[in-house]
């Protein structure tokens, strides 16, 4: 029963997360705006699908569409056909302020139930006379004083859609593999400095369950790309990377399989372990970032930031991390537990 | 090693005809591709419970070894 309170807790986090992770919606969102394209000068309707809007049962629909920070139009007439579909009357004026052919407007819709969401770059709009600069009827929109609406909702991004709280799994699944093999790698270190047996069976342990937790993450993963990039792998150098880490880390496992001197078995693997510890940083961390990537947080643009990670998910990404680390240390834990018995055995047998 | 294959196999032999083209995606694919968490969840339920299997295997074994020296 030695400390058996992190293994409760572990569990009851976990669930926190699942059920809290499945449970709490997604913010409203446009998925689809028809017809994409306007002209100048014409009155138009266009048909928009949302996803988890309640269109019919707000009192109060406004949309707009927004050329900049100070140029908007308002929408005419607003037809409302069910609660996720719902037809906005634009008049596009004759001249735009600027000056260009084409120019992507960005449609803004607000309700008092759902509150205000954006599809940028939802229309993209043709001028017909693009010299005639005019911002005139571009400026008395009344854009601005949105609902405000209370409680806690994901972000809705298009594509991920519900699939953003795989966060909370694949993702965590990652940082988790990391904190199981840091220990498995200080338990190597500590090996080699002492000569201990138990550290060697520690290290294996730990790095068995953290090798485990990087293939379920290649595998959620897969399955994640399918259903937001459409192909189970992809050349991304950041998959590609990680598949080469976890080959590193697998070949570990057949050094440990394939030598029956203890000791030499021991000495080997521990210094194996550092040795693939220390590639799986560049190759996990520091090569993805120097080119582009589909995953966030590579090529420049910085993860576990803003839109990416805001403060809702970040509500059950990190206990998310910790019970994931807790629960591996209690399987990690059981290893450990059969190889010092069968170590015993063992020296019995002797 | 073979642990871990196996375990990647029987993982991906449970995922992929529940992904295979056609109808079965598409109700995959709906109410905001919600299932794709489902999948995902699943995947690291049946790891751990292949992990707790083969474990359970082991002790077994190693149970037997000892009642057999006594």
């Amino acid at each position: 029963m030695n400390g058996f309170w992190w293994k409760i807790g572990g569990a009851l986090i976990f669930l926190y997360v699942l059920i809290g992770g499945l449970v709490i919606p997604i913010k409203p969102g446009i998925t689809s705006v028809t017809p994409s394209n306007a002209k100048s000068g014409e009155d138009i309707t266009f048909n928009v699908v949302g996803y988890n809007t309640h269109f019919q049962a707000a009192t109060k629909v406004r949309a707009w569409l927004k050329l900049d920070s100070i140029h908007a139009i308002s929408a005419t007439e607003i037809r409302k056909i069910t609660e996720n579909e719902a037809k906005f009357t634009f008049s596009i004026p004759a001249n735009f302020p600027v000056k260009e052919a084409v120019q992507p407007l960005s449609l803004i819709v607000d309700n008092d139930v759902d509150g205000v969401f954006v599809q940028p770059n939802a229309i993209f709009a043709t001028v017909a006379d693009s010299s005639a600069i005019s911002g005139e009827a571009w400026k008395s929109s009344g854009i601005g004083q949105f609902s405000v609406v209370e409680g806690i909702k994901f972000p809705y991004r298009n594509i991920l859609n519900e699939t953003i709280r795989n966060t909370f799994f694949h993702i965590a699944l990652w940082f988790a593999m990391f904190i199981l093999l840091i220990v498995g790698v200080y338990h190597a270190v500590r090996f080699l400095n002492t000569g201990d047996m138990i550290h060697d069976i520690k290290s294996a342990s730990f790095n068995k369950i953290g090798i485990m937790y990087g293939v379920f993450g290649l595998i959620t993963g897969s399955v994640w790309a399918k259903f937001t990039w459409d192909t189970f792998w992809t050349s991304d150098v950041k998959l590609n990377m990680t598949a080469i880490a976890m080959l590193i880390y697998l070949a570990y496992l057949v050094l440990r399989g394939s030598s029956s001197d203890h000791d030499r078995r021991a000495k080997l693997s521990a210094s194996y372990s550092i040795f693939a510890f220390v590639a799986l940083i560049p190759l996990v961390f520091i090569i993805p970032r120097m080119t582009d990537s589909l995953h966030p947080g590579n090529g420049g643009n910085p993860a576990l930031g803003g839109e990416d990670l805001d403060n809702t998910l970040r509500l059950f990404f990190y206990p998310s991390i910790i019970a994931l680390a807790l629960l591996g240390t209690w399987m990690s834990q059981l290893l450990i537990r059969y190889e010092k018995l069968k170590e015993k055995v063992l020296l019995k047998n002797q | 090693m073979k642990k871990f294959l196996s375990l990647t196999f029987i993982s991906l032999c449970a995922v992929l005809p529940l992904m295979a083209q056609g109808d079965s995606l598409d109700f995959l694919r709906s109410t905001g591709k919600i299932y794709s968490v489902v999948i995902v969840i699943a995947v690291i339920f049946i790891g751990i419970t292949i992990l707790l299997y083969r474990l359970d295997r082991k002790l077994t074994k190693l149970e037997n070894q000892i009642k057999n020296e006594q």
